[in-house]
């Protein structure tokens, strides 16, 4: 290991806790404050403070304001997700796909989509209106049911990292090419709308999203505290943390429930952003370096602060056709990809 | 304190691992497994540490299976080090060494005073004291490994199952660990079973003395009488003589053809 990295590593986490606390609130700012209907500031502070006109009320309460905070809440599921996948599987590329989630929720999308649109109307030009307000369901569903049969196949085979990691790649890659399988079969009008869904974006979420996400954020919050030991102690070999006497396979499966419960309610409502999951727990634990115990907020204040600025930049830089916000995280996290891959020389 | 495998068998792939294995532990004792690779002397330290669940026959311990024990009550009786275990990314040697203390605080339990002394015992009887705030991926093969055996003695408990402690050592570091374990047993009555490929270090430290080859227990017993068996040599394919002094262990003097 290169000296450097020695001692960022032995930096107190508390000094890249301030910055990013800081970095948070300005963006939530800007992200309220600009959007595509170019409302000026002061209008923006009235509606904050309770009055405004009509029409900055609804901009900024029914559509600036939930997106912001889905985006918040999708990019702490995200990241607290793929941060506990690559602890328990010991895998520093595993994310919500290895287990299944965005492939399951995909292929349930689709399905779902195929059935309810090209069951009652087999003409693939006419656009008819699309049953949206389903979708988070239907995709979270998926999600789990992936997740489910993953862990139960592992199970069946003993499960153990490697091999929850082998059968989340085979199976996710059988849902996936199903999920293509259909989409291909089936084409025209409706490909647009899974596209759209499959690039992740956070065009036109509103309250009840906000809703839907709500109670799996607190609910995983709230119980990972008393996992933080079991996940310390899950970063070791099976047989080595067996040993040191932690029931093994009960911390294991509860680890990879809030995980996929996380994972899977945001895939349900934003798509599958799958590259916050793979990236930010990277990012937070070399800022945290030997803090385990900081790895886990640290990568919930950076998943939500990655997930509203790429939406920002998204909003901005895109004009009235935005760039979804799948695109941004995938441009912005690349990079920290491959400065990743020097560190693992 | 009674540590018991009767006739455990374990098959891996239709391939018999271990075939009938017994062994009766008493307190603080010394065991040495020892065998050519794939005998099935990792077999056995995991079937002791109930990590492999046997096909057939049981390891007891205090009367009661040790599959039926909670682990972490097990972790508290006995304590397992594999062989070269992978070390977590950004953790230190006191790190590490802490969670060999998991047994006694729990899942949310916070370190006590004993906690904290134990930690620093285990440090100091492995020399690592200096070492305690070094990233593990920072140390050498034989520091790593003496920080693994650091957590294993945090653990604190009486009975002690080690794989290949020593492979990684130089010779002070590795004379420094079995006078560990001597110490242990001496001290504290540790009990120790330890899978160890030196022959002779083997008969200097260890009460008894098993040896394996393909899962057969072909020798169990005092180092003299291992001596007298021939088995060694047919066992090893080495040529060589045992050399018995009026003081001190029976040596084996493996012939080298030059």
């Amino acid at each position: 290991m290169k000296p450097e990295i020695l001692g960022g590593a032995e930096k107190p986490a508390s000094r890249s806790f301030i910055p990013l606390a800081a970095l948070c609130p300005l963006l939530l700012l800007a992200a309220i404050l600009l959007g595509v209907a170019d409302l000026p500031v002061g209008e923006v502070v009235d509606v904050l403070l309770g009055g405004g006109s009509e029409n900055a009320q609804l901009i900024i309460g029914t559509i600036r304001i939930p997106r912001i905070l889905t985006g918040i809440l999708a990019g702490i599921h995200f990241a607290v997700a793929g941060a506990l996948l690559q602890t328990v599987t010991r895998n520093p590329l595993a994310d919500p796909t290895v287990m299944g989630i965005s492939q399951g929720a995909t292929l349930a999308i689709t399905v779902f989509l195929f059935f309810a649109v090209y069951g009652v109307n087999a003409d693939a030009n006419t656009l008819y209106a699309l049953p949206v307000a389903w979708l988070p369901l239907v995709g979270a569903l998926g999600g789990l049911v992936a997740g489910a049969l993953i862990y139960g196949l592992a199970v069946s085979r003993g499960l153990s990292a490697l091999r929850m990691t082998l059968c989340g790649i085979a199976i996710g890659a059988l849902l996936h090419a199903l999920a293509m399988g259909i989409i291909v079969g089936w084409g025209s009008a409706r490909f647009e709308i899974i596209m759209q869904w499959l690039a992740g974006s956070l065009y036109a979420r509103g309250w009840e999203h906000v809703v839907f996400l709500l109670p799996f954020t607190i609910a995983g919050l709230l119980v990972l505290p008393f996992l933080h030991r079991s996940l310390a102690l899950l970063r070791f070999e099976e047989d080595v943390s067996r040993s040191f006497g932690l029931n093994y396979r009960l911390n294991f499966t509860l680890v990879l429930v809030v995980a996929c419960g996380l994972a899977a309610s945001a895939v349900g409502v934003v798509g599958p952003l799958i590259f916050v999951g793979l990236v930010v727990p990277h990012l937070a634990k070399v800022l945290a370096g030997r803090h385990f115990a900081a790895v886990l907020p640290l990568t919930a204040l950076l998943g939500a602060t990655l997930v509203m600025g790429a939406d920002l930049a998204g909003r901005l830089l895109g004009g009235a056709e935005e760039i979804p916000i799948g695109v941004v995280t995938a441009f912005a996290g690349a990079p920290f990809l491959l400065f990743l891959l020097r560190r693992y020389r | 304190m009674h540590l018991k495998a009767v006739d455990v068998t374990v098959r891996y792939a239709g391939r018999c691992a271990l075939d009938a294995f017994a062994l009766d532990l008493g307190l603080g004792e010394i065991v040495a497994l020892i065998g050519p690779n794939g005998s099935g002397k990792s077999t056995a330290l995991r079937a002791l540490a109930g990590l492999t669940v046997p096909d057939k026959g049981d390891v007891v311990l205090d009367r009661r299976p040790v599959r039926a024990w909670k682990r972490r009550e097990l972790a508290r009786r006995l304590s397992f080090l594999p062989q070269a275990p992978l070390s977590p990314d950004g953790m230190s040697v006191e790190q590490l060494v802490r969670h060999g203390r998991f047994a006694h605080t729990g899942l949310l339990g916070g370190y006590s005073m004993r906690d904290r002394e134990a930690v620093a015992w285990a440090l100091e009887s492995t020399d690592l004291a200096d070492l305690s705030d070094r990233d593990l991926r920072a140390l050498s093969g034989g520091e790593r490994q003496r920080a693994w055996i650091a957590a294993a003695l945090a653990q604190e408990a009486d009975i002690l199952l080690l794989d290949e402690p020593t492979s990684f050592l130089d010779i002070g570091h590795q004379v420094e660990v079995l006078e560990l374990l001597c110490r242990l047993r001496r001290e504290r009555q540790v009990t120790v079973v330890v899978a160890i490929h030196d022959l002779n270090q083997a008969m200097a430290i260890a009460d008894r003395i098993v040896l394996l080859d393909k899962g057969q227990t072909l020798f169990s017993g005092a180092a003299d009488g291992l001596a007298d068996s021939g088995l060694i040599e047919t066992t090893f394919a080495v040529n060589g003589a045992f050399e018995r002094k009026p003081a001190g262990p029976i040596y084996f003097n493996a012939h080298i053809a030059t």
